[in-house]
């Protein structure tokens, strides 16, 4: 086929350029010149309906072969022009597809409900699909309803967490704007890309997270500017879950080869909502509702005597006393973690909709504003987005659809995490007792606070810590058939896409603040500019010899750009009132930019044989500018085979259907960093003379990107007419090369060193099951269970035993690879005999399983309650935020005396510093009802211009039973990279409560 | 146009678009490379590590300054984020130093950072064809100069459990050298950098922390200070006053005559980290409650540890000093100043017995801190006691006290302010170094 010609080319001398225009030309040609006649249309009309004759809503009708297709309307009916002799394919979520002859009358079409989804359809190449029930991989897809239908979570990833079976979904902390980490699988890498790849409607997205350079005042890093410590969210979070269709996840290698060297982590595809042919629906949704800190941990309540305890020094202790006693007179005894952290957000959201389209063109609009306050004051997020997608034939053969995005983003972080100069609000509080008295007097001048560096009452209102992001992501999508004949069509897919956006970070501490006194006043002013382009050119070809045998192929070409810019101004000594990086009395900047391109190549075949056994290969090559080598292509190539034993007749289906085995292969890679090859000389200045002073981070020239190979194979059935439905999967995922940044002896004038110094696997069991309990005449109830599990080891290392994501190493608790160990495991100082050196392995990240629960109970379909359960057994953290307030003698169990050993426990922990990291390395498992909405839809609404109203009202993260002593297990106090799990005194975790509002007209 | 002929065309145009789009290498966008100095470096480019190896010294030397300064009780620093300066370096209970501690591993890097920067710059200079021998000579001899005086800092954190001296192949770095060991390589390497110096000619820029001293004569000034003080720690009394009489010591002269490491707030500049303002709270350097408890009635240097408006306290600690050596944002810390010369001078008569030339140099301290003469003992021992006692007022927050108690075995002199504490005799080699 096609794609013979296209290798037996590949080693062309360079064709003259006059030869290529022309070839150009002609192509242009082919591909604008109406290939086939164009066939009568005619239009058919009928109604959709699913169990007790409920009009299915939204239900799809599509020609066969062909991008023609319409939605039914609220009350089930459709209409739709199509072809003489042309086929429908009608297919609802939930509901088994059926195939049937466009008949000229009135048809009337009732789906059987599908607890598995088998029919629905799966993206597994780069240019096609096949029904779930055909998959050689385990494929996850969410929808709209469980995506965001339940409740409103925080952000965009915080909205899957608990919804995919392999996945360790963790937020980095609370803050508005969100920062989530999602590791697919276990460990994909511990210095590389740990984050899967996220394409919405064919466009690659970027997900970075971009420091706003905080660290300059914050010192959590000391040295350097910006640090993984600044407390980013990643840019996944401006993207609106209402515009969300669906979402497949591909979780390792074996799934997701075809996107090559991007898809170690996984692929995660988004596709947004689409017109159809059909009534012009008008939609309007509002919800309302708050934010509060899931938990408070409490402060210390202080006496005179403890507060006098807390300076040796005896004249100081006196003064200390006497301060208490003159507060407590006052009444000014304050629980200033309740006041900081105590808000209650007020927040809002309001979306307007427009879908519809006739047989030609179709459109699905939307436009969203949202407002959030955070659990601090002066702390909030807003987004506003809009979005237009469509669609337009221009003729039976050829579809153009055309995605659109613009989003305004803006969160103020305010200023909290690790730190050490004693400034962020946590630090600060966490040394500060409640009878100091930091309120502003009449004049609005803040007091000092003399138990810490910052008045964080001050900070908290003063300071000002700001993302904004303008951001346009748009698609272009050509879906051409070639040609068509009975047994075989030929289609050329096209796909274009970018992913533009500016980000402002605004940081602003005012040089009257309690620890601005050597600067001055400082404003970090930080610009950055990030493009990202790709494009898949392909052919696919289909072939159905008999009806027993088809066989697709597909091949082409992709190129991925990336273009960062980052432009940090730190100004020093700022005028009052200013925030002109111009307006200082020093000004320092840095730049960093990077810049990548990757080309590929691929070619896949799938068979299906008897519509039982499908059978699939492929392989892609890629190049990159930021390997070692960037001209060298890597192979990534995949297999896998699924064989439906009740299909096939080898099983009888009386008591299982649809039984499948199934078994694929893949491997994927993950590009090194950019720069990773070079060794820097970095600026470093004195009195106006230009340094030069070699980087830290040695360079490596030939450096490789990390290979993944992934085993998967698993077996699912069907009992009960497909109303209960069971997935079982394992897979075995190994890392080859993976990059680390290694210690050199740092007498080298090396800090560190990019190698590829080890392999690693993961294993583990997904286990899935969908059932409908309950079907009875009024009442129904949906519920899917999942299981997961997965155990990570590392298999060889070519270097002594690394700690990393470490705050305090060994003291607190430390990551360490290590040789024949798990990856994830965290150690720590212990003073139980036989240790020598004194550390042991006190816990490792990974949860020993998680479980979640999805339930619908719907009555008459109308009232409709929805649950998600999440259940993560075990997994450790290294937590700090305890510990810190014990230093600072202000923790509220601090006083009491559980081992009645006649020693306060905050000193007893204390104690324990420097000799076990006992009270640090914590389970961090829990049980969390994630999600709860319920939701009433009226359909005869009086008013005849109102088609619809549903209203709700939800609950998210309100129920979570937990032993963990901090503010939330779910913490990442460096991002989401590999070392999750860091408790640093973070922005606190909040629960969320709405109602919610939905108008159809 | 039959239809396999479309087809055909399509996927040649499809081929012809990979195959001739060229590969893309960007190289490094953000900043130069190693390599870009090893071609043939120009003028511009030595300067350019010159200022490098100036400016890198400054890096995590507050840390340094902390790091010597609690351990040898001169101060406190208390740190609301950070306990280890509290715990590890005074050794609460049952802390101990710890090989993978920032307080060790960050300027312990820094000091090797300068390092890797100085064999950089003295191959860069000896490939050049742009600089004269005269010019390269004197490009190595700052260089090696800077290196020795910055592996002299390391070893006074680590002492007999010594520091590598050759580093100059990151594949290949040379053993760990005892303490002796060492400061005979670091002895050596100044003599070489002397050698350099003689005949050299300066073409590159220093900054006023160098004025007076900018060019080879002066630098040779400077090598030969650095070179008393290791010395006096290797006991070679009269190599010490040799060295001192090459240098800029003058027992008549401004004590602050010096080089000095200076900060300012242009762009990519650093601001002194060892200043904190006066009477913060939190995170501050407040002086050992001895510091003025020792000091003698109308001595001066009583101004180095400023009266706080109150006393802070932190895990049972607490002093209501602040240390107040370093006043401004942009106040200069010496490398080698004209006062510890006369110290060492003092040190170095009073160790080969003459000891009135000894305890004249050491009232040309006293007098100029507003003191009447030294009135005590004029026995050798007498005398050292008051030389060390002058070394600590006099060089107070510039890295000595600790490294001087160590040198005539005093440790268990210094005072421990919690029945639990430990007063540290070295630092561990850091662990990537093992």
């Amino acid at each position: 086929m096609g794609m013979e010609i296209m290798f037996l080319n590949q080693n062309n001398p360079k064709t003259n350029k006059m030869r290529f225009l022309l070839t150009v030309f002609k192509g242009c040609i082919v591909l604008l010149l109406p290939v086939l006649s164009f066939a009568q249309n005619r239009t058919v009309t009928g109604v959709v309906s699913g169990s007790g004759n409920v009009p299915l809503s939204g239900a799809t009708i599509t020609v066969q072969n062909s991008p023609i297709a319409a939605i039914a309307d609220v009350n089930g009916r459709f209409s739709i022009s199509v072809p003489q002799d042309a086929t429908l394919v009608i297919s609802y979520l939930g509901y088994k597809t059926q195939t049937l002859q466009a008949n000229p009358g009135e048809m009337t079409i009732q789906l059987e409900e599908d607890a598995g989804r088998l029919d629905e359809v799966v993206v597994t190449g780069l240019a096609t699909s096949v029904k779930r029930r055909n998959l050689t991989n385990a494929v996850v897809t969410i929808n709209a309803q469980q995506f965001n239908g339940i409740s409103r979570a925080q952000t965009f990833d915080g909205a899957l967490n608990g919804k995919v079976p392999g996945a360790y979904i963790n937020s980095n902390n609370g803050a508005p704007g969100g920062g989530s980490s999602v590791k697919l699988r276990g460990v994909t890498s511990i210095y590389g890309n740990t984050q899967p790849l996220y394409v919405i409607d064919g466009v690659f997205l970027n997900n970075s997270a971009t420091s706003s350079g905080i660290n300059t005042v914050t010192l959590a890093q000391p040295g350097v500017r910006s640090s993984n410590q600044d407390n980013a969210s990643n840019r996944i979070a401006d993207l609106r879950p209402e515009d969300i269709e669906t979402i497949e996840i591909l979780k390792g290698a074996s799934a997701s080869a075809i996107y090559g060297s991007k898809a170690a982590a996984g692929v995660i595809l988004i596709t947004t909502k689409r017109g159809a042919q059909g009534k012009t629906v008008v939609s309007f949704s509002q919800d309302l509702g708050f934010v509060k800190a899931r938990k408070l941990l409490g402060v210390r309540k202080f006496t005179a005597e403890s507060a006098a305890s807390l300076s040796q020094d005896p004249m100081q202790s006196e003064r200390l006393r006497q301060q208490f006693l003159d507060a407590e007179a006052a009444g000014k005894i304050y629980d200033y973690e309740k006041e900081m952290y105590g808000n209650t957000g007020f927040t809002t959201n309001s979306v307007i909709s427009v879908s519809g389209g006739n047989d030609k063109t179709s459109l699905f609009f939307s436009a969203g504003n949202r407002e959030e306050e955070g659990i601090i004051k002066k702390t909030g997020y807003a987004n506003k987005s809009i979005r237009l997608n469509l669609d337009h034939r221009i003729n039976d053969n050829i579809k153009l659809s055309f995605s659109s995005n613009y989003i305004y983003s803006s969160a103020d972080r305010g200023l909290t995490g690790n730190d050490n100069a004693g400034v962020t609000y946590g630090i600060a509080m966490s040394s500060t007792p409640g009878f100091a008295e930091l309120h502003p007097d009449e004049n609005g001048v803040y007091p000092r606070n003399n138990f810490a560096n910052s008045n964080f009452l001050e900070t908290r209102d003063k300071v000002i810590n700001n993302e904004l992001v303008n951001r346009f992501i748009t698609g272009m999508n050509l879906d051409a058939y070639l040609l068509r004949s009975r047994r075989s069509y030929t289609k050329l897919v096209a796909r274009a896409g970018f992913d533009f956006y500016n980000l402002k970070t605004d940081a602003q501490f005012p040089s009257f603040l309690q620890f601005q006194a050597v600067n001055k006043g400082t404003s970090i002013q930080g610009f950055t500019k990030n493009l990202n382009t790709n494009y898949i050119l392909a052919l696919v070809n289909n072939f159905q010899p008999s009806d027993k045998l088809s066989l697709t192929t597909s091949g082409g070409i992709t190129q991925e750009t990336g273009n960062f810019d980052n432009l940090l101004n730190v100004a020093t000594q700022v005028i009052i009132g200013q925030s002109n990086v111009d307006q200082a009395g020093a000004l320092t900047a840095t730049q960093f930019r990077t810049k990548n391109q990757d080309n590929g190549i691929f070619i896949q075949e799938e068979a299906m044989l008897m519509d039982a056994i499908s059978i699939n290969a492929g392989i892609r090559f890629d190049r990159s500018s930021n390997n070692g080598d960037p001209s060298k292509f890597y192979a990534y190539p995949k297999a896998g085979v699924a064989w439906n034993l009740t299909r096939s007749g080898v099983l009888g289906d009386d008591i299982f259907q649809n039984l499948k085995l199934r078994l694929a292969y893949g491997q994927a890679g993950n590009f090194p960093a950019y720069g990773s090859k070079f060794t820097s000389l970095n600026v470093s200045n004195i009195e106006g003379l230009p340094g030069s002073v070699v980087s830290t981070q040695r360079g490596q020239a030939g450096i490789k990107p990390e290979k993944q190979t992934e085993i998967e194979g698993g077996f699912d059935f069907s009992i009960l007419d497909g109303k209960l439905n069971f997935d079982f999967t394992i897979y075995s995922k190994k890392v080859f090369d993976f990059l680390i940044l290694n210690s050199s002896p740092a007498s080298t004038g090396f800090a560190t060193q990019w190698l590829n110094a080890g392999d690693l696997r993961n294993r583990g069991i997904e286990i899935g099951l969908q059932a409908i309990p309950y079907s009875g005449k009024d009442i129904k109830w949906n519920t899917s269970v999942n299981f997961w599990m997965n155990r990570s080891k590392v298999t060889k290392l070519t270097v002594p035993p690394i700690q990393l994501g470490a705050l305090a190493g060994v003291l607190i608790g430390t990551f360490q690879i290590e040789e024949g160990k798990s990856a994830t495991q965290i150690i720590g100082l212990t003073d139980e005999p036989g240790f020598m050196p004194p550390i042991k392995v006190w816990g490792d990240q990974e949860p020993k399983f998680q479980m979640s629960s999805f339930n619908e109970v719907t009555y008459k379909n109308k009232l409709s309650l929805r649950l998600l359960l999440h259940w993560k057994k075990g997994g450790y953290n290294a937590n700090l935020t305890n510990l810190q307030s014990d230093f600072g003698m202000t923790s509220p169990d601090w006083d009491a005396d559980a081992n009645a050993n006649h020693i306060p426990d905050g000193l007893d922990r204390i104690m324990k510093i420097g000799s076990s990291a006992v009270t640090s390395i914590v389970n961090s498992g829990y049980f969390r009802v994630r999600e709860i909405g319920l939701y009433y839809t009226i359909d005869n609404v009086p008013v005849n211009f109102i088609k619809g109203i549903s209203i709700g009202a939800s609950l998210n993260n309100f129920i979570t039973i937990t032993d963990y002593p901090s503010y939330d297990p779910e913490v990442s106090n460096f991002g989401a990279g590999f070392s999750s799990g860091i408790d640093a005194i973070p922005y606190p975790a909040s629960k969320r409560a709405a109602v919610h509002l939905n108008v159809t007209f | 146009m039959t239809t396999n002929h479309k087809i055909f065309f399509l996927v040649f145009m499809l081929v012809t678009a990979v195959v001739t789009g060229c590969k893309k290498d960007y190289g490094n966008l953000n900043s130069p490379t190693e390599e870009d100095f090893l071609k043939n470096p120009t003028k511009d480019q030595l300067n350019n590590l010159v200022t490098g190896v100036e400016s890198a010294m400054r890096n995590n030397i507050g840390l340094y300054l902390d790091d010597v300064g609690v351990i040898g009780r001169e101060m406190y620093r208390f740190s609301t984020g950070d306990p280890r300066y509290t715990t590890d370096l005074l050794g609460a209970s049952d802390a101990h130093l710890d090989p993978t501690g920032f307080y060790l591993t960050n300027t312990w890097a820094s000091r090797y950072r300068v390092v890797k920067n100085c064999n950089l710059l003295i191959n860069a200079s000896a490939i050049s064809t742009f600089v004269s021998d005269a010019e390269a000579k004197g490009y190595a001899g700052f260089a090696k100069t800077m290196m020795a005086y910055q592996l002299l800092l390391n070893l006074n954190l680590t002492y007999n459990n010594g520091i590598r001296t050759e580093v100059a192949n990151p594949d290949q770095p040379g053993p760990i050298e005892n303490y002796d060991e060492a400061l005979a390589s670091i002895a050596t390497l100044l003599d070489e950098a002397n050698g350099d110096l003689s005949g050299a000619q300066v073409a590159f820029p220093l900054t006023s922390g160098f004025a007076g001293f900018n060019d080879a004569g002066g630098l040779s000034k400077v090598n030969r200070g650095i070179a008393a003080r290791v010395a006096i720690y290797r006991e070679q009394w009269q190599q010490a006053l040799d060295a001192l009489q090459a240098s800029f010591f003058d027992l008549n002269g401004d004590f602050s005559t010096g080089v000095y490491h200076v900060f300012g707030t242009g762009s990519g500049d650093q601001l002194n980290p060892a200043f904190f303002p006066r009477n913060q709270a939190g995170d501050v350097r407040l002086a050992h409650p001895s510091y003025a408890d020792d000091i003698e009635n109308g001595d001066d240097r009583s101004s180095k540890a400023a009266l706080r408006s109150e006393p802070q306290s932190y895990q049972g600690l607490s002093s209501n000093h602040d240390v107040w050596v370093y006043t401004t944002s942009t106040a200069p810390v010496p490398l080698v100043r004209n006062e510890e010369l006369i110290l060492i001078y003092a040190e170095a008569n009073i160790q080969l017995e003459n000891l009135s030339e000894g305890e004249d140099a050491l009232n040309v301290i006293r007098n100029a801190h507003n003191l009447a003469d030294y009135s005590g003992a004029g026995t050798k021992p007498a005398l050292l006691t008051e030389m060390l006692n002058q070394r600590r007022f006099s060089l107070f927050d510039e890295g000595h006290r600790w490294v001087d108690v160590r040198r005539y075995g005093l440790l268990a002199d210094l005072p421990v302010d919690r029945p639990d504490d430990d007063v540290w005799e070295q630092f561990p080699v850091p662990a990537t170094e093992q």
